[in-house]
């Protein structure tokens, strides 16, 4: 009688363990199914964006080839307020160039990207110096760095990603000629770049919602901008398996921070 | 003023462009260079290898001294023209400048193997367009040497 229990005990036991492992079976092709999805939800998006953008430029390039042939040719023969309502068109479709340029960017992160190698931040902080090199000029601000670590990834999205932090805080300053300042810390196997500026800050409660596309917190007379490049910096940092957020207080300037594994080189599944 | 030219006649140039501003656009841009231009365009690459060809209405259409290719056109895009381009003896050896919207790196590559002899993109603002159909006009008509083209 003991056996037959022991017997129907084990019987169930493997029962349930075999229906476990049909289970656990189901779930992993479930998760493999959709894993599928994503990354095919993932390439289509891409895509997407890269048709939309490209397709957008043709009939922009009519709009604003035409408009500045009409400024340039028709100046003296149209009055005053033609010209400037001329003059609207055209930086209007300045401001879509910009923007269809900065999605384009976003939505190649994942799909123009390059395998990772060994890259000296020092020089991509040089070349990216010498790129900005008039809004340095123009805004009479200052751009430095302490000792840069040389880390894995891919040289053209660190040197976007330092574009792109340094662009800012050139940006969106007052009065006092911006000052930025980048430099790099090493501690519990990653390093942690810190882009500090002088500027107007951002208030804690936007700290969050500032990498999501088209964010901002002001209006293009105030600073231009399309609020396309922290959300290009978040998709850069994750790829390289790192986390960025900021540190700041309106008024008091701002510091944005990113993390880069130290055994870094393991390029994420995106 | 027009100085430039090809032993004293225009530079035949044919343009394969789909969207009629891009043809206006190209033509305004010419008007600045020092290059005198018979600008002939067709609408796709059908209608191209047709000129190129002499075939239909085009009997009497000169052989370009310079092809401007777009690529994304409707019934025969510009990849299919360079690919059937470089199969044709009789038309190989015509210069073909790629001159499209797209700055993929994959159609950057494949025309470049095609054999294309430059791969230009067309910018939104008109002053950098203008500024590379010139030094297109430059380089094609004064630093070039172009195959032989007599007629």
């Amino acid at each position: 009688m003991q056996r037959l229990t022991r017997l129907a005990r084990l019987m169930a036991t493997a029962f349930s363990l075999q229906y476990a492992v049909e289970e656990t079976q189901r779930h992993s092709e479930e998760l493999t199914e959709a894993k599928s999805v994503v990354e095919q939800s993932n390439i289509e998006l891409q895509q997407f964006a890269y048709i939309a953008s490209h397709d957008l430029q043709t009939p922009l390039r009519g709009v604003a080839g035409f408009a500045q042939i009409l400024q340039r040719d028709y100046q003296g023969q149209l009055d005053e307020e033609a010209v400037e309502h001329i003059g609207r068109i055209v930086a209007g479709c300045e401001r879509m160039q910009a923007l269809i340029s900065d999605l384009l960017t976003y939505s190649r992160v994942e799909s123009r990207s390059r395998p990772f190698e060994a890259v000296d931040l020092n020089e991509v902080f040089d070349d990216v110096v010498a790129i900005l090199g008039s809004s340095i000029k123009d805004s009479g601000g200052e751009v430095t760095r302490g000792e840069l670590p040389t880390v894995m990834g891919d040289r053209a999205q660190y040197s976007q990603l330092l574009q792109n932090l340094i662009g800012n805080g050139l940006t969106y300053h007052d009065d006092e000629p911006p000052r930025v300042y980048v430099s790099a810390e090493n501690g519990d196997g990653e390093w942690t770049v810190a882009v500090r500026d002088n500027g107007i800050g951002i208030g804690t409660k936007h700290h969050e919602r500032i990498f999501e596309i088209f964010r901002r917190l002001h209006t293009q007379d105030e600073y231009p901008g399309t609020g396309i490049g922290l959300a290009i910096c978040r998709r850069i940092v994750q790829r390289h398996g790192g986390r960025i957020w900021l540190e700041s207080k309106k008024g008091k300037g701002s510091t944005f921070y990113f993390t880069i594994p130290e055994r870094g080189g393991e390029q994420q599944e995106s | 003023m027009k100085v430039m030219d090809v032993n004293g006649r225009p530079a035949d140039i044919l343009l394969v462009e789909d969207n009629n501003d891009d043809v206006v656009l190209t033509r305004e841009a010419f008007k600045g260079s020092k290059l005198k231009v018979n600008l002939h365009h067709v609408k796709n690459g059908e209608e191209c290898m047709a000129f190129l060809r002499k075939e239909r209405e085009y009997s009497d259409a000169p052989t370009p001294d310079l092809i401007l290719l777009d690529l994304n056109m409707p019934v025969m895009d510009g990849r299919e023209v360079l690919a059937e381009l470089v199969k044709d003896d009789a038309l190989k050896h015509l210069p073909v400048v790629i001159l499209t919207t797209s700055d993929s790196e994959q159609d950057v590559l494949n025309m470049y193997k095609l054999r294309c002899s430059a791969y230009t993109t067309k910018p939104v603002n008109f002053d950098k367009f203008e500024h590379i159909i010139q030094g297109i006009a430059d380089f094609w008509f004064t630093v070039v040497v172009r195959p032989p083209n007599d007629h």
